[in-house]
């Protein structure tokens, strides 16, 4: 490394001390950026899986064949002692839960609300929706407690109820007869998701299969994975062991892809950004690096006089730009990763109007970042891509001067 | 013959029918129009108020037996409400359901409630059958709500082959919340009395079909005493209403239609 096209661009970068500070002030910036502008896009769509996922199927869900399509009580799913107790043992899964959801119509005096009714059981529930950090007022769900109600607090408004309410549940059981049965309103749960707060209902999971009567049996069973990133896995493994044929393990983009999909035209919305960004970036550096060239080709005039090889000169100019961009990327990322980690331990919630508005759309309200290695090694390896091709054409301009014209003409 | 020739004919003569392209088929004589049809169909089976007591049967693939309901329903055409009483099983005796247009109510003396059943619950399920809370309360009306356009007359229709039956399609108004895309019927062109009806969704689908069978006459109109009702997507369901009396132009007391009458339960 200590050759002289080595010695020479590290000299020239500290001749002109400004010229080097804005280029690197430049690349550190964008830099800072780009990883920041993922590490944020990361923490939101985590947070938008995190959440849309806990209330709906989980990282994964465990269901008969079929009913992914279907979604009717035809495809049961026996919950069994023998499947608790595998869940159990494997590794990376944080919770799991088994419910049974159903449609029934929730009544209270002259107002009613068709409503998704999910049996879900008390002990287990929390492990994959974490209901309780939802609740407004009242409790959850208690073990051993029947005929007790969690309504969504949209979901009391259009009913009219409060704590302590009876409402009544009407709906079409298994067995076809028809399943009516007073519950009281013990609790109230707020979620990102408006919709889903007006027309979701927890009753326990003995009351539901009390209810639609429908034995010791389960619509799904909802996974939550230890880590987002091993679904797919996590997926397999639990489909190579529980492979007895009557059971499927699809994951949260199967069972909700309307999600998926919102995630991937946001993403795609990024990238398109990022692409701007590292175009601007790219026209940044060759603009200061040829500009840095022109001014010094006297100096290059002198040194090919000198007897200095046209591909050396080529070289040094190149060297020069890429020890820019290297020691900008450090430095943006010295400082962008904290950025991240810190968002992400400390996330800031949004109030307000704008919290209402996001509310809406099912997002969870807070601006948080999310560290994965790969964002910051990507974005090195494209801005050092960047360097490469933008360096190319001033240190092809300066390799090409003609001696005698430079120093005439200076 | 291949079908497609039949097709080709058919198209040629300028009366195809895509879902009906049966050879059976012809054209109608002028004389009555299809909203005429279609008003004396709705009329052989409502008088200005009836009475009727049925049975339901309803067999599901869940069920190792059919499910059997009784009921009585009161109903007034022109006022346009009706009345809905259980009688069994023993679990569901004295639920009411009380239709004054728009509403629909229900009440269930067990637990001492009425429900008031929102819009969006009437194409739920009736009583666990493949009928629906529309069906129970005749929402829509087939004659007000649709416009009827004549086909043609069939000689022999698929559940009646010694039936000759005029050919109706009925396709709902733009503006009416009308669950169906469109209805063909098949009305006895002597008798009046609907024969089979086939109900499709708005993508053309056959989505369930109702045959009329037993058809008897009861004080001058002829009348079927068996529904039977199959919904095609839905392997192994089926619901039967046997009609067990039925009285046409009956007087009915204003008092029936109201929710003192509702919470009242089996007397």
């Amino acid at each position: 490394m200590n050759s002289l096209e080595f010695r020479l661009a590290w000299r020239s970068l500290g001749r002109n001390p400004r010229r080097t500070g804005l280029t690197l002030a430049a690349t550190s910036f964008a830099m800072m950026l780009v990883v920041n502008m993922t590490g944020l896009s990361n923490g939101s769509h985590e947070e938008m899986v995190e959440n849309g996922v806990r209330m709906a199927s989980g990282h994964l869900s465990l269901m008969a064949p079929d009913h992914l399509e279907e979604r009717t009580l035809e495809q049961p799913l026996a919950w069994t002692q023998s499947l608790r107790t595998h869940l159990e043992s494997v590794p990376d899964i944080k919770g799991f839960a088994p419910r049974m959801d159903a449609f029934a119509l929730v009544s209270h005096e002259e107002s009613a609300q068709g409503m998704l009714i999910r049996g879900s059981d008390p002990t287990r529930e929390n492990t994959v929706s974490e209901i309780e950090d939802r609740l407004t007022t009242g409790r959850f769900l208690r073990q051993g407690e029947s005929r007790e109600i969690v309504l969504g607090q949209k979901g009391a408004q259009t009913l009219g109820v409060e704590l302590g309410d009876q409402v009544l549940l009407y709906g079409m059981a298994y067995s076809l007869e028809s399943a009516y049965e007073l519950f009281t309103v013990v609790g109230l749960v707020r979620f990102p998701d408006a919709e889903l707060e007006r027309t979701l209902a927890f009753i326990s999971l003995e009351d539901a299969q009390a209810f639609f009567v429908y034995a010791d049996r389960v619509t799904e069973v909802a996974i939550l994975a230890e880590d987002s990133y091993q679904v797919e896995d996590l997926q397999n493994r639990l489909t190579q062991t529980l492979s007895d044929g009557d059971l499927r393990v699809h994951t949260w983009q199967e069972v909700v892809p309307e999600l998926d999909q919102i995630i991937a035209i946001d993403k795609g919305g990024m990238y398109l950004i990022l692409l701007l960004l590292t175009v601007v970036v790219g026209f940044g550096i060759l603009n200061t690096i040829l500009m840095a060239v022109l001014e010094r080709k006297r100096e290059f005039g002198i040194l090919l006089a000198l007897g200095l090889k046209p591909s050396k000169i080529f070289k040094v100019v190149y060297l020069e730009s890429l020890l820019l961009a290297g020691v900008g990327i450090v430095i943006g990322l010295a400082i962008s990763i904290p950025m991240v980690l810190y968002l992400q331990a400390h996330p800031i919630p949004i109030t307000g109007n704008a919290a209402e508005g996001i509310s809406q759309l099912n997002i969870e309200v807070s601006i948080t970042s999310k560290f994965r290695a790969s964002n910051p090694i990507r974005s090195t390896l494209i801005m050092m891509g960047v360097a490469v091709v933008a360096a190319f054409y001033p240190a092809l301009k300066a390799s090409r001067g003609q001696p005698i014209d430079v120093v005439q003409n200076a | 013959m291949s079908n497609y020739l039949k097709v080709v004919i058919i198209l040629l003569l300028g009366s195809a029918q895509p879902s009906l392209a049966l050879a059976s088929l012809r054209p109608a004589s002028p004389g009555m129009s299809a909203t005429q049809i279609a008003n004396r169909a709705e009329e052989s089976l409502r008088g200005d108020q009836t009475v009727i007591q049925a049975q339901m049967t309803v067999r599901s693939p869940r069920l190792t037996q059919p499910r059997m309901i009784e009921f009585t329903s009161w109903d007034d055409r022109l006022g346009k409400r009706s009345f809905t009483r259980m009688e069994a099983p023993a679990k569901d005796k004295g639920t009411g359901f009380l239709k004054v247009h728009p509403n629909l109510w229900m009440y269930i003396p067990r637990v001492e409630r009425t429900v008031r059943i929102p819009p969006s619950m009437m194409l739920q399920s009736w009583m666990g059958s493949d009928l629906t809370n529309d069906d129970l309360v005749r929402e829509s009306s087939q004659t007000d709500d649709y416009d009827h356009r004549l086909l043609g007359i069939e000689d022999t229709v698929k559940n009646h082959p010694d039936r000759e039956a005029y050919v109706v399609e009925y396709i709902p108004h733009e503006d009416t919340p009308v669950v169906w895309g469109k209805i063909i019927a098949w009305i006895d062109t002597e008798r009046d009395v609907t024969l089979r009806q086939e109900f499709y969704d708005e993508d053309d689908v056959l989505i369930r079909t109702m045959q009329y069978q037993e058809i008897q006459p009861v004080e001058k109109r002829w009348v079927s005493h068996l529904w039977i009702l199959t919904p095609e997507q839905k392997e192994g369901h089926e619901t039967q209403v046997r009609i067990k009396r039925i009285e046409f132009d009956a007087e009915i007391d204003d008092t029936v239609f109201t929710k003192r009458n509702l919470k009242k339960g089996l007397r």
